[in-house]
């Protein structure tokens, strides 16, 4: 476990000027996921070996290209956290046989998309957790397989259209409670996040740096291609998603779930869904009120409950 | 056989005029193949499609290496080598480039020996990404371009490619398309169809035996970081943004912290810097900066300035 | 010469602890289990210093492989049939990764149905992967092709994963004498694992096992790393040499008994082969010319020694415990490719036995014998052959009366 000074990030100020994360990545212009990834590797730094499962970031490096000044493994789309144990593993022993110096440790992370964490990947992340993994995870949510054409994945929310959902009603399901299914694990650490909040970002990278265990994020990654809206939105929809209480900023650590972001007066979801134009048949021809509701509801539901504790 | 390249950025529609102009030749009694081809598959990259028609069966696959039309929706791409827009072009290929700039003009630059043609670009997108209507004006030039394909048997193929659009948006792209149509029947014929290659006199291909040569080598590994920058996504850029430093106030580099592409530095004076080799002109710093301070020009106006300002 | 008696998967066992490995992702399934429960217990014990890591499937376990290999340590797992066939995923992607490390095989059939008992079609699914296979017919062979597997593996030459195989059973769970190596000779034999410019360190970029676009690149990667699998047959020669030198046992590439005059060849590979071998002196017995060839590196296929060995030979029957649906026994095919075009090339024939652990007895090899003596006689093969006996089909019968399989009755013979 590598342990840096802390900076603490309060204004904007703190956050990093210089990027380390190479230019030149084919990641969508807009990218909300890669705007999340570029934050952490500038906290985490360049002692870093990125472990990566199959998705939109698997393009990160495309041979001879990488964007890293550090380490990159690609694994498969079911056991990025099986390919951690491993580095991490090996890592450990070549330094208790001191065979590799203190300072060539690496952090391990392992970078999937939501087509992984929620689903093909659920096993290889528990068992990873259970082993009480020395790693950090970062899920960038699309809310959908975004490599393969923004098909629905588990992580899909009520009524979004995606390419396999396009009848007027849109996805029938319900996103999955991933939070709650890591914190189950009891891991070291698990939070939500997203560029478009990136004091919170940075705070939680640098709170999750001087740890060790499973420390597990989950970011929510507006994405222009899949959500259909022009790249220059996808923070103004982030910050929405949080203005909303679409997606709420919480961690989970000692057995807690404690809120980082609260809004207090929440703004209502369709600010939010009408920005996307994975959402537009909630607006067009007409207003689907039901379905709005619906979505306003369960927001409400979830934040109820928290008001309630 | 009809050999036909589609050249354009992603989302100006070119897979859709290879589907038009695929299913137009095969109303008009061709055989038919038509493929998209991605490479990085993302807004504003270069993609291309193609199509092969032909009176028997077609047994030819993959990218056309020797075209006998080559359509390019977005000008821009012509100096750009990753865009391969004239890849295998010769003598006899027919090349028409979307433009505001002439025949003789584009002869002039490119050199080169090919039938070069001008489709003239009738409106101007502020955002060369979203060339509306340019899809189906490729597919309508092409069609009366190789002059097989009747005019009520393009119309059909049309419909039928647009069909599940709103029928206003339908009927535009027929109108406009018919124009192009109409307007290129004075060159009909220019685009003539090829044969196989052949076999009693061709270029031996260069083969070797693959020598052996050790993991140290021939592991699937990049021992030098970030040589991503190698890339320059700015091509994919059809707007730019620009920082106007007398309104910037070195803030607390917003911009910079959101540019998904960390294509944004702070210099040591406190105030950004875009990196125009790899901005992607997804404009998030131009809709977060505070106090307004970037706007977005097209990107071929803001070239056409640099080339103005250096010439 | 400490001679004592260990079950192949102990055998296994000491093989690993022997060429002192680092790692070993696991996951139990049978007929291996025991081989990953005696290096635990050797490392709970402290006996051994390595570290085991049970991990949640074998997709996982083979990843976590290849990933230490990957990250500058000596990797060890083991699997079998259903756990090689969940991970062969990861079989091919980590043999790209031009990692070495070695994996054990029990062999063991494969579902549908599913049975604990062995054959070879788990261990033939990988032979398109680029992970070497040596194949073991004795518990002994066993200890020892371990080490030999981790040189080879190693090897600059070659520089990619190796199975090593050994039937499920028939060799996993019977006991038989080994002779272990000596720890320090076979520390002085393996020496320690070089990881070339693979390895994760925080202060260098490595970036590994990447996508690749365009046919060009990719033809170049996957070429490479089938001439690194080809490179395996050299360097296994200078290998065996040393091996010999420092142990006093030989491992040909080849198993070749009785062959020198041989003009009838049994051709098997792994534990049944030694029941051919007293097949062969039965045979010779009575008067035969008999031999049996059998095959230690299965990959890379070691074609010209092949054709040397059985160019003007009468006939040779082949005898694959696996079946490719639709094609027959996989072995006869590699034989025949091989054999293709060559003057003097003998007569093949197919048989397939053993499926499932099904017994070879010593009067179905003599009735092969007779058979490839009438192949010969005629000069042309005989069609293959399942080795499958009536008074099976009538004990089958019986199974489908009860199961109520349609007509079942009508059939009884």
């Amino acid at each position: 476990m590598i342990k840096q000074s802390p900076v603490h990030f309060h204004r904007m100020k703190d956050m990093p000027s210089t990027h380390l994360l190479g230019t030149g990545t084919p990641m969508c212009a807009g990218c909300g996921g890669l705007e999340t990834l570029h934050t952490m590797y500038d906290i985490l730094g360049r002692k870093t070996v990125f472990v990566n499962a199959a998705g939109c970031m698997t393009l990160l490096s495309v041979y001879p290209f990488t964007p890293f000044h550090g380490g990159w493994l690609y694994t498969s789309m079911a056991s990025a956290p099986a390919g951690a144990q491993g580095v991490r593993d090996a890592v450990d022993i070549l330094l208790q046989k001191k065979k590799l110096p203190a300072q060539e440790d690496v952090e391990v992370v392992v970078v999937t998309g939501d087509g992984t964490a929620y689903g093909m990947g659920m096993s290889a992340t528990s068992g990873a957790m259970d082993r009480n993994l020395d790693f950090i995870y970062l899920c960038y949510d699309n809310e959908g397989y975004g490599n393969t054409g923004q098909q629905y994945s588990a992580a899909t929310p009520h009524a979004a259209l995606t390419s396999t959902s396009k009848g007027s009603h849109g996805y029938p399901g319900y996103k999955k409670d991933l939070f709650s299914i890591w914190a189950a694990h009891n891991p070291a650490y698990v939070a939500t996040v997203i560029a478009a909040e990136p004091l919170d970002l940075a705070k939680k990278i640098e709170k999750l740096q001087a740890m060790s265990g499973p420390r597990m994020l989950i970011s929510l990654a507006p994405c222009p291609t899949g959500w259909d809206y022009d790249p220059e939105l996808s923070v103004e929809i982030g910050r929405l998603a949080v203005q909303t209480g679409v997606w709420p900023l919480k961690e989970y650590i000692d057995g807690e779930v404690r809120h980082t972001k609260v809004p207090k007066q929440r703004k209502p979801v369709d600010e939010y869904l009408q920005l996307q134009g994975r959402f537009k048949h909630l607006f067009e021809p007409h207003r689907d009120e039901q379905a709005i509701d619906e979505i306003q509801a369960r927001v409400d539901a979830y934040w109820d409950k928290y008001d309630a504790r | 056989m009809f050999r036909i390249r589609f050249h354009g950025r992603g989302g100006q529609g070119m897979k859709t005029a290879s589907r038009i102009l695929g299913t137009a030749f095969f109303k008009a009694g061709y055989e038919v193949q038509d493929a998209p081809r991605y490479g990085a598959e993302r807004r504003g990259a270069p993609i291309f499609a193609y199509v092969r028609a032909d009176k028997s069966t077609i047994n030819e696959r993959g990218v056309i290496s020797h075209p006998d039309l080559v359509v390019i929706a977005d000008d821009t791409l012509v100096g750009m080598p990753a865009a391969g827009v004239t890849l295998g072009v010769d003598a006899h290929t027919v090349l028409l480039i979307n433009s505001h700039e002439s025949s003789s003009t584009w002869r002039q630059r490119l050199n080169i020996d090919a039938v070069i043609l001008a489709l003239a670009a009738r409106e101007d997108a502020a955002d060369r990404a979203t060339l509306p209507f340019i899809g189906s004006r490729c597919a309508a030039a092409a069609a009366a371009l190789t002059n097989v394909i009747p005019r009520d048997v393009f119309v059909a193929a049309l419909y039928e490619e647009l069909g599940h659009l709103h029928e206003d948006i339908i009927n535009q792209n027929r109108d406009i398309a018919l124009g192009e149509f109409d307007d290129m029947t004075r060159h009909a014929g220019l685009v003539k169809q090829s044969g196989l290659p052949s076999a009693s006199e061709y270029v031996k291909p260069d083969w070797i035996e693959l020598p052996f040569e050790n993991a140290e080598i021939s592991n699937l590994a990049i021992h030098a970081g970030v040589t991503s920058v190698e890339v320059r996504t700015g091509l994919w850029r059809t707007m730019r943004p620009v920082i106007n430093y007398d309104n910037c106030s070195g803030c607390a580099w917003i911009c910079s912290t959101y540019c998904p592409d960390g294509a944004i530095n702070v210099r040591t004076d406190g105030y950004p810097e875009i990196d125009y080799d790899h901005c992607k002109g997804c404009l998030i710093c131009v809709a977060q900066c505070p106090p307004h301070a970037i706007e977005s020009i097209p990107e071929h106006i803001a070239r056409a300035q640099e080339a103005g300002e250096t010439a | 010469m400490t001679r004592k008696l260990l079950t192949g998967n102990s055998a296994a066992a000491w093989g690993a602890r022997l060429a002192r490995v680092d790692y070993i992702p696991a996951f139990p399934i049978t007929p291996q289990t025991e081989i990953i429960e005696d290096l635990a217990a050797w490392i709970d014990r402290g006996e051994m210093d390595a570290r085991l890591v049970t991990l949640e499937s074998e997709h996982s376990m083979i990843t976590a492989a290849g990933a230490a290999a990957s990250s500058g340590v000596r990797a060890f797992t083991a699997t079998s049939s259903q756990g090689l066939l969940y991970g062969m995923e990861m079989v091919y992607t980590v043999a790209g990764w031009r990692t070495p490390f070695v994996m054990v095989n029990v062999s063991r059939g494969l579902a549908s149905p599913i049975t604990l008992e062995s054959d070879h079609n788990d261990i033939m699914a990988a032979r398109d992967s680029g992970f070497l296979q040596i194949h073991c017919a004795t518990c002994q062979e066993i200890a020892d092709s371990i080490l030999i597997a981790y040189r080879l593996a190693e090897h600059a030459d070659v520089r990619m994963p190796a199975i090593v195989n050994l039937d499920g059973f028939y060799l996993s769970f019977t006991r038989e004498p080994v002779d272990l190596a000596n720890a320090s000779k076979a520390q002085a034999f393996i020496g320690d694992y070089d990881p070339e410019n693979l390895q994760f360190r925080g202060n260098s970029p490595l970036s590994q096992a990447m996508a690749v676009l365009g046919g060009g690149p990719y033809s170049y990667f996957r070429y490479e790393a089938h001439l690194a699998v080809q490179q395996a047959l050299s360097v296994y020669e200078e290998i065996t040499d040393e091996f010999e030198d420092i142990f006093g046992r030989r491992y040909e590439m080849i198993d070749c008994y009785q062959m020198d005059d041989a003009e009838y060849v049994f051709v098997l590979l792994g534990s049944f082969s030694t029941k051919a071998r007293d097949a062969v002196d039965s045979l010779r017995a009575a008067g035969w010319k008999a031999g049996l060839l059998r095959p230690r590196l299965f990959r890379p296929f070691p074609q010209q020694r092949i054709r040397q060995l059985l160019q003007g030979r009468r006939a040779v029957g082949i005898i694959d415990q696996n079946i490719s649906m639709g094609m027959g026994g996989v072995l006869h095919s590699e034989f025949a490719t091989a054999l293709y075009g060559l003057k003097d090339a003998p007569l093949l024939g197919s048989y397939i036995g053993g499926l499932g652990g099904r017994d070879i007895n010593q009067r179905e090899f003599f009735a092969i014998a007779d058979e490839l003596k009438q192949a010969y006689d005629s000069g042309e093969s005989l069609p293959p052959r399942l080795l499958y006996t009536q008074n099976e089909l009538t004990e089958m019968r019986k199974l489908q009366a009860i199961a109520q399989a349609e007509h079942a009755e009508i059939h009884q013979a």
